[in-house]
């Protein structure tokens, strides 16, 4: 007895210890492991969706060769693959190849015959002939270098009426459209961004933000003296948070706007031309705790074919869209691990990689494409081109990888309806929730199907009319003779 | 009373209510009536059920996986027993002259055109554009408003009251539908309260000795 029992403790006690290692090899695998990829789906659920990116590699400064970086906070990449880092506290631009072989590092210039320095600049643009434009914050002007490093021009604080006299040019952000006018993010500004003509003067406001006035606060407002309301809180509208300039000249722009749409698409007269037709609208998450609050976009990038990726600060995650309004895929974090961030501050894409900036550790992540995110990516890109077979067959993969992923559905059915396969192409949008589309195939349906049915209709109702004619006369004509051998 | 009529007086209450709520209150037979009103009641929930299943895709936002038929009868049971309760208790505080059955019956017989309309309209919204889909709000539109004037109708013969005391007496009512809701969530949230308190002196109880 006593020796089975001490048996059974030590088969016991066995399991247990072998459970543990499991245990311990399992939350070990799991720690490796990436954080779970989802989107959302047309009912505004979180689904489960495969990783569309994956972090490869962490940059340091010390990588490249130029020694820590101290709170970087930009980054852009040329047409011909140069990544340029705004190396805020070091005062400098770092200049990269884009498999982080230094190229050059740009820390000062000749400014009327003297050496010149930057101080805490924020931001940078790299033009189409490769003219760097730096936002010099600390020194409140813009510093404009020729492909040479050699000085074109500085942008100081403009004289104008539209600014009042207490007003602090710190330029933070900016971006230079292809004829040259500079595009000016600066803190403090609620106007909107600030247009500068080639020779650097300051032409107008663009894109406001409207203002959002909150009710509660209104009421206290209204119920208060004049003394009380000029010590009030003012209603003001959101700062711009970032900003990028896609091929063609439009302006992406980010905000800080809690409630309005914190993505904006600007044409040249600053209004918001965005198309948001996806199933919500795009912003970064939609399901999100409460107390945790929205997402905060501090950066976005847009690149071809219309798609545009944002960054959220407050979680950490990179969300991409397609023209359209259609969210892609989610990745990111906030975390230790790899290819989460602490402070992340900024985005851009070389090729199809993706480099996300943290400022505080100094560090740049790559992330790069699964299968899952090439096959999206090349959907997307020859839906774009016009390429429907292509396209088709792209968006059937990415259905074959991901179900939840409804607007593959969508690719699908507008390839089909394309083609003229209207009866599919019903069924595929049926699927994709896209009711626009959805009628259109159908009226195209429904009226090839009329065209097939209408000739056996019309000869059936035909046939039906002149046999109940001619039944009745028949009717009449029996009954006139049954009625006759009476008579 | 003919089987023929018996099936008929429902559809003739709905071009003619004025003449017909007053045969159904004065002149036929109540426990007819309160049968056709159940079978009434019972063909409507049907209907409901249908067409959160069937509706076409262009016009149905329902979520297919929380339709639940027993909830959709229950949408429609309970809102009219709840109506015919308040407008019943309004109605005799106002000097109405219907009783509870003949309120009851009256707001049965007013649902007919949910049915007339929604029925066909449930397979005529699979063969529609977006484009006609306007058309499908403008019916669904139609068979609410006639339902409306039936019951204004139908209330107004019931209590033989004037359409101005009618008007008030239905507005009242909706009020008094909104505070048998509260009065009904605080009950129960109340009897769950009870519940829980005494299941945590129960359990208590059993963990301590």
């Amino acid at each position: 007895m006593f020796n089975s029992i001490n048996k059974r403790k030590t088969a016991i006690t066995i399991f247990a210890v072998v459970c543990l290692i499991i245990g311990s090899l399992c939350s070990a695998t799991a720690v490796l492991a990436a954080p779970p990829s989802y989107n959302y789906n047309y009912w505004l659920e979180t689904v489960a969706a495969p990783a569309a990116y994956q972090a490869t590699t962490i940059v340091k400064g010390t990588h490249i060769g130029v020694g820590d970086f101290k709170d970087p906070s930009d980054l852009h990449v040329t047409e011909d693959q140069q990544i340029y880092i705004m190396d805020t506290g070091n005062n400098r631009v770092v200049v990269t190849d884009k498999n982080f072989k230094l190229i050059k590092v740009i820390d000062s210039f000749t400014n009327r015959g003297q050496e010149d320095h930057f101080n805490a600049p924020q931001g940078l643009f790299v033009s189409r002939n490769k003219h760097l434009y730096v936002a010099d914050t600390g020194n409140n002007r813009i510093v404009h270098l020729d492909e040479n490093g050699k000085l074109v021009q500085i942008v100081e604080s403009p004289q104008t009426d539209l600014l009042s006299s207490t007003f602090v040019f710190q330029p933070a952000r900016l971006v230079v459209d292809n004829a040259g006018r500079m595009y000016v993010m600066a803190i403090g500004v609620f106007d909107g961004f600030m247009e500068f003509n080639v020779d650097g003067t300051f032409t107008t406001f663009i894109g406001a933000n409207r203002v959002y006035v909150d009710p509660i606060e209104y009421l206290w407002k209204m119920l208060s003296t004049r003394e009380q309301r000029s010590q009030m809180v003012q209603f003001i509208p959101t700062e711009f948070t970032n900003l990028d300039i896609d091929p063609e000249g439009f302006i992406y722009a980010v905000n800080g706007d809690r409630w309005g749409d914190n993505i904006k698409k600007l044409n040249a007269q600053g209004s918001d031309i965005l198309r948001r037709n996806g199933y919500f609208r795009p912003g970064g998450d939609i399901n999100y705790w409460n107390q945790d609050g929205p997402p905060r976009l501090i950066d976005i990038d847009v690149t071809d074919s219309e798609m545009y990726s944002v960054l959220d600060s407050k979680r950490g995650r990179i969300f991409t869209y397609n023209g359209d309004g259609f969210l892609l895929y989610i990745f990111g974090g906030m975390g230790n691990r790899v290819g989460e961030f602490n402070t992340p501050i900024a985005i851009e894409r070389v090729d199809d990689d993706f480099l996300v900036l943290d400022k505080a550790l100094g560090e740049i992540t790559v992330f790069k494409t699964t299968e899952y995110g090439r096959v999206l990516n090349e959907a997307v890109r020859s839906y774009y081109r016009g390429d429907e077979q292509r396209s088709a067959e792209m968006f059937r993969q990415a259905a074959n990888m991901n179900a939840n992923l409804e607007y593959a559905y969508d690719g699908i059915g507008k390839s089909l309806l394309r083609q003229g396969e209207y009866k599919e192409a019903v069924e595929y949008f049926r699927q994709a929730m896209d009711r626009t589309s959805y009628s259109k195939a159908y009226v195209l349906y429904r009226k090839e199907v009329l065209r097939d049915v209408f000739p056996a209709i019309m000869t059936g109702l035909v046939i039906v009319i002149a046999a109940y004619v001619f039944g009745k006369r028949i009717m009449k004509t029996r009954r006139r003779k049954k009625v006759v051998p009476f008579e | 009373m003919n089987k023929e009529e018996l099936f008929k007086f429902p559809f003739y209450l709905t071009l003619h209510p004025y003449k017909a709520f007053w045969e159904l209150k004065y002149e036929r037979n109540q426990r007819t009536s309160l049968w056709i009103s159940f079978a009434i009641l019972a063909v409507l929930g049907f209907t409901m059920i249908l067409q959160s299943q069937y509706t076409g895709f262009l016009v149905n936002y329902n979520d297919p996986r929380e339709l639940n038929s027993f909830m959709e009868i229950v949408y429609v049971v309970v809102p009219v027993l709840v109506f015919s309760i308040a407008n019943w208790s309004l109605t005799t505080l106002m000097d109405g002259e219907g009783k509870f059955v003949e309120i009851f019956i009256s707001t049965c017989y007013s649902l007919i055109p949910l049915i007339l309309i929604n029925l066909p309209l449930i397979l005529i919204s699979n063969f529609i554009s977006l484009d006609e889909a306007s058309f499908y709000y403008f019916f669904t539109g139609v068979a609410m408003a006639w339902t409306l004037y039936l019951i204004f109708v139908g209330n107004m013969t019931v209590q033989q009251f004037t359409p101005s005391k009618t008007v008030i007496t239905l507005f009242l009512t909706v009020v008094a539908m909104g505070f048998m809701a509260f009065l009904s969530l605080l009950f129960f949230s109340l009897v769950q309260q009870i519940v829980s308190f005494i299941y945590t002196i129960y359990q208590e109880i059993t963990i301590r000795y």
